[in-house]
């Protein structure tokens, strides 16, 4: 009896303690390391506040693609289907009077620490937003707390796509780690009476406060002890809702820019790259045999006019000039194979064009093919003509000096702009370059004291009117302080007939929920745009990332629709694919300890 | 030639009061001390004044900065402003003198103030973490270069038209030409990537993770492995220059009267090259050498940055991308006490060697 009494306990302790072992093979980190890389800060600069920019983990993280792996937003968008899959939302959408925007947090997700991630944690993290000027405000009044996990954005104006959009990228924080600054921060907001400088005063505390850990709503979390000089490791931990699915134990952030992450790309020990690498070092990884991932990177190389200087404030010879730049020569001596030549010309970005507008929009279209003639009579027209040098000369005889201003540090845009210099003298004007340090060449841009420079257009986002943001307003005199003139356009004037106001349209484009709507006023922004040539957008260049498949396996083939979403702007395909497991170690990487 | 002025014959002759030599000596060189002194102090404040005003003439505050990079995400001006301003512990609008004053106020507190960029961070915390890498790097390529330098320069005059001469004079030639950034690169892709020699992640960095700070042999071996690398080209982007230097000192040493006299009375080689030839050659590398001790606290900022050696050159070159006014002033500051101290170190050491320098032209004792 003793010893069927002592086998039946022994039994149940086996049987009790089956689901723990089950459990705890669960909650095991997986094996593997990713090797990745980003320019994080050391300590003492090095913190764990997610409201900063500098220092801060915006800045150790990379905020296009590890940040979303730490710190879950609600959703990741796919570019080639328009759609948004969830994250740490599991359902959102406009109300049903379209006066608010409501999301719900997935059910059962918890922080690392093992707290549950609630609709409070969204509140008090857009508490901390409104303290420090976020641009959701721009869009939104309030932020309310509906139940513990779903939350309202109540709109301040006509509900908006791009409020959609801000409030879904947007990372959701462990506030409890701030103090009792989320509570002030509450406070403050409810305060009808609270003053700009009381705001400033909670601003200053925020910024310089400093976090003692990182509490993840992702499946990878570090401590101020995983930060060392070489590199970074970010560490698996079990209670994100992602936990289960990752087949990476830790990621390794090796520390440095381009120049840096060079030889470790070329000595196999640096699986993938988000840095911007030149042509020709491109050229060495692939005699290495790294596999290159073309992604859209949001931006191109545009010339820019002072249209306060003569004679570029001439239509014809803006349009002249995007007929003499052949823009294949000048997309390949910009970044190699990491740059295409413009083809729409519309001021969005060649591959958002056919999103964005209508086919009629994008047929009325001039693509301003290479024509040297086209370009001559254009010249013509405006009254100029040749001298015996083949230089154009005014009706006095004068020829068309120009200074070319671009900035020496960045390698694409000082690539653009001495090509075009070249294609331009070709074809008769008398350029001259001047390269100065990147902020300077800013700065000249936004004083207007330039005649020509470069700099980028377009943009890594979804919606047109951020696509004709660059450079028409971000450089023009109706978006820059007051003084500051920069390319110096004039955004009201008479179009078709009526009197309009380009800056207002370009705000506008982009309102309200209706598609179609807005494809048809982007028709309209971009048939002016096209017409009047403020700028003319050279190339569209994308981000060419090395990705070493002997140390990642499962990314995805050349042509999936995942790499459309472009490797700015938080969209990065690497999120997706390692939150769902969909990228794993090799044999290499399986056990790495290199 | 006399100098002793001429005295008349009927005016009687004060009885001086000579004061014994060593007194003298003493006094002279503590009125010398005092005077280098004053002029570093004063070189000090006009470096720091200037470069206050310089990094401020640059285009593009913090602020503006901050302003272009949100800007650049699609962000309007005013909100971009808004948030930028929010962001720093800086006031674009504040008048310059203003600034310079609570700047020299701060400084006579030997407070360096926080970072602009990073508020609540100390620009001396940031300085105390990172000098400490670059003089040992920088200063311990430095020392060894000048050592190999000064021996194989004397060799090299010494045994002039040999083919070792020849061969080391070519070789440091190219040495002497070569950027540091460019041997650093030269020393990864070759040495890591194509012939293999070593893992290019495993020597990154100034310590391997996870090994605690302290005088342990695993330590030590491990900073001592990490300072490979940046060592190595600092040695050999230094060397070249060392080499060439001393031999040409020497080869003029060796063609004074007093070697001839040595040889003529017929000291053994050694002690002739060692206490006569190298002794009097290496002066004018010593003023060299305590100059460039001053610039081993700029360290070397490409290389530091290739090697992600975390020394002050990587960190001011964050601070100037970012135009963190006060890390770069607190930087500059420490760069140009060190320079200072150093030439002052020169001066005081050359007019020890030299009593010429020490007293002044022409003056007698």
């Amino acid at each position: 009896m003793k010893r069927l009494l002592i086998a039946v306990l022994a039994l149940a302790l086996v049987l009790g303690m089956l689901p723990v072992a089950a459990q705890d093979t669960a909650l095991e980190a997986p094996e593997g390391t990713l090797l990745g890389t980003w320019p994080y800060v050391l300590p003492p600069e090095h913190n764990f506040n997610s409201f900063v920019t500098t220092g801060g983990v915006n800045t150790n993280l990379n905020l296009a693609l590890y940040r979303n792996i730490v710190q879950l937003p609600p959703a990741l968008f796919m570019w080639a289907t328009g759609e948004y899959v969830p994250l740490l939302a599991e359902s959102w959408g406009f109300t049903e009077d379209n006066s608010a925007y409501e999301i719900t947090l997935v059910e059962g997700a918890t922080w690392s620490n093992g707290e549950p991630i609630t609709a409070d944690d969204v509140v008090n993290t857009y508490a901390f937003g409104r303290v420090m000027n976020w641009a959701h405000f721009a869009y939104i009044s309030d932020v309310e707390k509906v139940d513990d996990r779903t939350v309202r954005f109540v709109f301040t104006t006509e509900p908006s796509l791009l409020a959609e959009r801000l409030i879904l990228k947007e990372p959701i924080v462990y506030t409890p780690s701030y103090g009792d600054l989320v509570d002030r921060a509450l406070e403050l907001i409810a305060n009808e009476n609270a003053t700009a400088e009381d705001y400033a005063a909670l601003q200053a505390e925020l910024t310089s406060f400093r976090p003692d850990e990182l509490i993840a709503s992702g499946p990878y979390t570090y401590t101020m002890d995983d930060v060392g000089d070489a590199y970074m490791t970010l560490r698996w931990h079990p209670n994100s809702i992602f936990s289960d699915d990752v087949k990476f134990g830790e990621i390794r952030l090796w520390a440095g820019e381009t120049e840096a992450t060079t030889p470790l790309v070329l000595s196999g020990e640096l699986g993938h790259s988000t840095n911007v690498y030149p042509a020709s070092t491109i050229e060495a990884f692939q005699a290495q045999g790294i596999r290159m991932i073309a992604l859209p990177r949001g931006y191109g190389a545009a010339l820019l006019f002072n249209h306060g200087v003569e004679p570029l404030n001439i239509k014809e010879v803006r349009q002249a000039m995007a007929y003499a730049i052949e823009r294949e020569e000048n997309a390949f001596l910009t970044n190699g194979i990491g740059a295409t030549a413009t083809q729409y010309m519309a001021g969005i970005l060649d591959e958002q064009v056919p999103l964005l507008m209508t086919e009629e929009g994008i047929a009325a279209l001039n693509r301003y093919e290479y024509d040297l003639e086209r370009a001559a009579e254009l010249m013509e027209a405006a009254g100029f003509t040749r001298n015996d040098e083949g230089k154009w000369v005014d009706a006095d005889g004068n020829t068309i000096r120009l200074e070319y201003t671009f900035p020496a540090e960045f390698a694409d845009f000082a690539g653009a702009a001495q090509n075009a210099i070249d294609q331009l003298n070709r074809f008769g004007f008398d350029i001259t370059a001047r390269a100065l340090p990147w902020q300077e060449a800013a700065e000249a841009i936004r004083q207007s004291d330039f005649e020509l420079s470069v700099w980028s257009w377009g943009s890594a986002s979804p919606f047109a009117s951020r696509h004709f943001f660059a450079p028409t307003q971000r450089f023009n005199y109706t978006d820059l302080p007051e003084g500051q003139r920069g390319i110096n356009f004039e955004m009201e004037f008479e179009w078709e007939g009526e009197l309009i106001n380009l800056d207002t349209m370009i705000d506008e484009v982009s309102n309200g929920l209706d598609a179609e709507e807005q494809r048809r006023r982007a028709d309209k922004v971009a048939k002016i745009i096209n017409e009047l040539l403020p700028f003319i957008p050279l190339n569209v260049e994308l981000s060419i990332e090395p990705l070493n498949e002997d140390l990642i396996a499962g990314a995805p083939p050349d042509g999936d629709p995942i790499l459309q979403n472009p490797a700015g702007g938080g969209d990065h395909w690497m999120i997706w694919y390692i939150l769902n497991g969909l990228v794993e170690p090799t044999d290499i990487t399986r056990n790495y300890a290199g | 030639m006399s100098t002793v002025p001429a005295q008349s014959p009927t005016t009687p002759v004060p009885m001086a009061v000579i004061k014994p030599w060593h007194t003298r000596l003493r006094e002279r060189l503590f009125g010398y001390a005092i005077r280098v002194i004053l002029q570093g102090l004063i070189t000090v404040w006009a470096v720091t004044t200037f470069t206050f005003f310089l990094i401020r003439l640059m285009p593009g505050n913090p602020v503006d900065i901050k302003i272009d990079q949100l800007m650049q995400q699609g962000i309007p001006y005013e909100i971009a402003r808004n948030q930028a301003m929010g962001l720093f512990a800086f006031n674009p609008d504040e008048p310059l003198p203003v600034q310079y004053l609570a700047y020299l106020g701060n400084l006579l507190r030997f407070d360096l103030g926080n970072s602009i960029t990073n508020p609540g961070v100390r620009v001396i915390d940031q300085i105390a973490a990172f000098l400490p890498w670059t003089l040992f790097s920088v200063g311990s390529g430095l020392l060894i270069s000048f050592a190999l330098g000064v021996t194989l320069g004397t060799a090299m005059a010494y045994w002039r038209g040999s083919v070792f001469d020849n061969v080391l004079t070519a070789i440091a030639s190219i040495l002497y030409g070569i950027p540091d950034y460019i041997i650093a690169l030269l020393l990864l892709i070759v040495g890591g990537v194509q012939l293999r020699l070593f893992q290019i992640g495993e020597l990154r960095g100034a310590v391997d993770p996870g090994i605690a700070p302290g005088l342990t042999l695993e330590y030590i071996g491990s900073v001592l492995k990490h300072a490979l690398l940046p060592v190595s080209t600092y040695v050999l982007a230094s060397v070249g220059g060392w080499i060439l230097t001393m031999k040409s000192s020497t080869i003029a040493t060796l063609g004074e009267d007093y070697i001839a006299v040595a040889k003529a009375r017929g000291l053994p080689e050694r002690r002739i090259l060692t206490a006569y030839v190298a002794r009097n050659a290496m002066l004018p590398l010593v003023t060299r050498l305590a100059i460039s001790i001053g610039f081993v606290v700029g360290g070397s900022v490409i290389v530091e940055e290739l090697f992600q050696y975390p020394g002050l050159g990587r960190s001011l070159l964050r601070a100037i991308n970012s135009r963190d006014y006060t890390t770069m002033q607190g930087i500059f500051l420490v760069i140009s006490i060190s320079v200072v101290v150093s030439n002052m170190l020169a001066d005081l050491m050359m007019g020890w060697l030299d009593p010429r320098i020490r007293l002044g032209k022409g003056h007698r004792d």
